[in-house]
């Protein structure tokens, strides 16, 4: 509408024309249509919109869907079931013959509608509610099922148009359902995808003045596998609506930052949609329920430190650093040429201590940053770091013992010592920063023990926390030299330099075995005994490697050096081993059989239906499906009674024969569904987001043509 | 001692870094806060402050005469009645067009005059924010979009004028009427039952959206 209208008075006309069509479309609508399962459109200039049903004859007792399906013009849209910011969702009455019932309509995950600072919730293209409707198991054969809807929408683009219809359908009765054909189906296969699924994730949300966040944890959920998420809460008030919501993904959780609405207490529990892209760009809509409770801290898995506690004992390992023997003995000297110092001079100290802190705030934020690169490199490498991966905590555990067997003396590590003298002995600011540097350098030997349980900790971070976790330990090993520097009489509380350094040392080896020895704990649930069994071997050539280096190291032999390599390079071969560990309950549920083509061409030349499921542990849309879909009773109990086998491709390392399939049926990644019928013939291609419902269309549509 | 510094140190650090993440929140209008203040032209074409109604219940009215929500209230008779009780109880209705020009609900001040007449409508005065500066400090989303302002400035109400989101006249009777209620509470000088209700309505057209 323009105002040009209104200006000129035209506008009470022009509304009552728009009246007067829409009183002749719904007219239009009601004339039968004979035999047709979809109701003549009510259409304007904005929306073309019909009522259709998903079988052209129901059976006695049978439950099937109608759907109100609206084709929006470009630049037109309608509403979710809590609009945003203006808007109102559409409704649909139904009159259905005596003793059938209907459900509650099912609206598809909404799409972000931004209107200057405004955002509303809602559909553009093509919108289908689905409708479940429940046919009495008296209802005749050969009679007719009526079905009257009267449904009202708002169509809005930069005004907003209210429409209504009147729609009916006359589905005939008979012995046996006849599904539509199938267009019509895979309209409704399309709507079942597109509505939010129950998912398994868990979720906690909480606000502190205006600013919150949710944090929903689950299955598949890891930085390299969640590209962009959105959480729309169904009651009006809980989020600002048009506020971003910041994501950061942690292995097992995801948090959205959101910002408080308008409301004015939060219901006693938050229910809503949340959308996740996953890496590969398909969209999943899961419907998450959350009690409002404290902010869920980013970072904070649930197994994970909350973020200030991390950084706490960040700061207190760097602390640590300095009682270390490389590192005390160059701590001590410092102290006593500052506290020599004049008062004159002092000012000039305090700015030496400055940049000697930002040396090694530097140093550790470079270690940082390159780790976060290289996770980040991985994530897009389609190798993301899985904390929850077997063998990610096999070596995590052997990389504690190498480290405590290092603390214990069996061996020692070589620091770069000489590398960064020349620079450190330089005058002015820019000696002392890389006296800092150097610090760190040379403390390499002591610091890489507490350096491992950083890097542990912060690969199970977003970038942000890790890189926080590196400078807070920064901050805390250049303390004390700072300290000294603002106040040098301090330095009359430190110890002597002497045996004890050593003997520190040693005793701290022992939390690094307590932690190797939890982490074999933790594999034992995740991968049983046989990955507890090569653990352990491990541990061993682990063991014999420090002794044969430490041998070397004190005799100056090659022999030792050589043995060592070769005792680490053969645990490091026994980590793929791991990963093929068959991971307990659950998991071999839905796995199947392993997808070849030898295997593939086997099972069809016997005759027998195939499924195949291509998928990667990184995926989460695939992981969501096989629990929501594949592994439930209901598809278990399918398959069983169609002898259907299934065939699982692991695409988790980019098996070049797999990318060969997905290339073959136009698709860049996982997920990818294929069904194979009996007696030969082209697979079907089910749709990325899977349902019971979907899988169970695909197998009668083909089992019955 | 020592250590609990640098815990602080670590966490001033931290809460440094994570400044940088976006999503700073733009400022909400509170209940219980000063109401924003403003400046617009009235009708005739002078300047209204919020200000200058200091000392009286000041209703704040969003709308567009072309939207089907709007038309409801005014159709049925509801938002003039409302405007009626206000003015008898000794309020102040403030009446705001946000629609720049070239969008629906963009009036003139003659024409504002001409919808108050043709609709027996009885605000105090009709504000013309062509430039979206109201709407934006109110966060008002919609038409109708009510506020209720106390004699002591503070903003008592926000919301919807009912609690029905429909275009049909015939849900006024029916609705709770969330508006009524508010600012029949604040005239009488009580605590506002519920003072923030999801407002329904069409989006209210900004500059530059």
């Amino acid at each position: 509408m323009d105002s040009r209208l209104a200006d000129c008075g035209l506008l009470p006309f022009f509304v009552s024309m728009l009246r007067a069509l829409t009183i002749l479309l719904v007219a239009l609508a009601l004339a039968p249509a004979a035999g047709a399962l979809e109701t003549p459109a009510v259409t304007s200039p904005r929306a073309t919109v019909t009522v259709i049903a998903d079988h052209d004859a129901v059976a006695p007792g049978q439950s099937f869907r109608i759907a109100l399906r609206q084709r929006l013009a470009p630049g037109w849209h309608t509403y979710w079931t809590n609009p945003g910011d203006a808007g109102q969702p559409p409704e649909m009455r139904l009159t259905l013959p005596e003793g059938a019932s209907a459900g509650a309509m099912q609206f598809p995950a909404p799409e972000r509608i931004p209107f200057g600072p405004l955002m509303n919730f809602g559909y553009e293209g093509e919108a289908v509610f689905t409708i479940p409707v429940n046919v009495p198991a008296d209802a005749a054969p050969g009679s007719s099922f009526p079905i009257e809807a009267q449904a009202d929408w708002l169509v809005c683009e930069r005004v907003c148009i209210p429409e209504e219809g009147v729609f009916r359908l006359d589905i005939p009765v008979a012995g046996t359902a006849v599904p539509a054909a199938p267009e019509t189906r895979a309209l409704f296969a399309a709507a079942e995808a597109a509505a939010p699924r129950a998912a398994p994730f868990t979720a906690r949300l909480g606000f502190e003045g205006q600013a919150g966040a949710i944090e929903v944890a689950g299955p598949g959920i890891a930085p390299g596998s969640v590209r962009d998420a959105f959480f729309f809460p169904l009651p009006w008030g809980v989020i600002d609506n048009a506020a971003p919501q910041p994501m950061t993904v942690t292995d097992g959780a995801l948090r959205l930052g959101l910002t408080r609405g308008q409301a004015e207490a939060l219901p006693a529990q938050v229910d809503g949609v949340i959308a996740i892209t996953d890496a590969a760009g398909v969209r999943g809509a899961y419907l998450v329920a959350a009690a409002p409770g404290a902010v869920p801290v980013a970072g904070a898995a649930p197994r994970g430190l909350p973020l200030w506690q991390a950084l706490a004992f960040a700061a207190l390992g760097g602390l640590i650093l300095n009682l270390m023997p490389c590192v005390f003995p160059i701590l001590a000297m410092k102290a006593v040429s500052l506290a020599k110092l004049s008062g004159a001079a002092r000012g000039g100290v305090r700015a030496h201590a400055a940049s000697y802190t930002a040396g090694v705030v530097l140093s550790f934020l470079a270690l940082g940053g390159l780790l976060v690169g290289l996770r980040a490199a991985g994530g897009v490498a389609g190798w993301g770091f899985q904390f929850t991966s077997p063998v990610f905590v096999a070596a995590m555990a052997w990389l504690m013992l190498a480290v405590g067997l290092n603390l214990s003396g069996v061996y020692a590590v070589g620091g770069p010592v000489s590398a960064g003298g020349s620079l450190a002995g330089k005058g002015g600011h820019a000696g002392s920063f890389f006296t800092g540097m150097l610090a760190v350098l040379v403390a390499t030997p002591c610091t890489a023990p507490f350096m491992a349980a950083a890097i542990g900790a912060a690969l199970g971070m977003g970038a942000i926390e890790a890189l926080a976790v590196f400078a807070a330990m920064g901050l805390g090993m250049a303390l004390p030299y700072a300290a000294l520097g603002v106040a040098p009489g301090l330095a009359r509380l430190l110890p002597r330099p002497g045996l004890w350094m050593d003997r520190l040392k040693q005793g701290l080896a022992f939390p690094m075995y307590g932690a190797a020895a939890w982490l074999v704990w933790v594999l034992s649930e995740q991968a049983g005994s046989p990955a507890v069994l090569a653990a352990l071997a491990g541990a061993v050539l682990i063991g014999f490697a420090a002794w044969a280096i430490g041998v070397a190291q004190s005799s100056g032999g090659r022999v030792g050096r050589i043995a060592g390599a070769a005792a680490v390079v053969a645990a490091l071969a026994l980590l793929p081993g791991l990963s093929a560990a068959p991971r307990p309950a659950q998991a071999a549920v839905e796995a199947g059989e392993p997808w070849s083509e030898a295997r593939l061409a086997a099972l069809r030349a016997e005759g027998r239906p195939v499924f195949v499921n291509m998928t990667a542990a990184w995926c989460i849309t695939c992981k969501v499906n096989e629990r929501v879909a594949l592994a439930t009773e209901g598809t278990r109990q399918i398959f069983a009674d169609r002898n259907i086998a299934l065939l699982t491709g692991d695409w988790t390392r980019g098996d070049p024969a797999i990318t060969a399939v997905l290339r073959a049926h136009q698709r860049d990644g996982v997920p990818l569904y294929l069904f194979y019928p009996a007696g030969g013939g082209a697979p079907r291609i089910l749709p990325q987001i899977l349902t019971e419902g979907i899988i169970r269309e695909t197998i009668n549509a083909t089992g019955s043509s | 001692m020592t250590i609990s510094m640098i815990t602080r140190r670590g966490a001033l650090g931290a809460a440094g870094l994570l400044a940088l993440a976006p999503g700073a929140a733009s400022a909400n209008p509170v209940i219980g806060a000063a109401a924003p203040d403003f400046s617009l032209p009235d009708q005739d074409g002078d300047t209204r402050r919020l200000s200058d109604f200091r000392g009286k219940v000041v209703v704040l009215e969003w709308t567009n005469h072309e939207c089907p929500y709007v038309r409801k209230h005014y159709g049925s008779n509801n938002m003039q009645g409302l405007q009626r009780l206000v003015a008898e109880r000794g309020g102040v209705w403030l009446t705001i067009a946000s629609s720049p020009a070239g969008e629906q609900g963009y009036v003139t001040g003659a024409q504002a005059k001409e919808l108050t007449a043709s609709r027996n409508a009885a605000p105090a005065a009709v504000l013309l924010d062509h430039s979206s500066v109201a709407a934006r400090a109110y966060r008002a989303s919609v038409t109708p979009h009510m506020f209720v302002i106390s004699a002591d400035g503070m903003l008592r109400y926000m919301g919807g004028i009912d609690s029905i989101r429909s275009t049909r006249p015939a849900d006024v009777a029916t609705a709770e009427p969330f508006f009524r209620n508010a600012f029949v509470e604040v005239a009488e000088g009580r605590a506002v039952t519920r003072a923030s209700t999801p407002p329904y309505g069409c989006v209210i057209k900004y500059v530059g959206a």
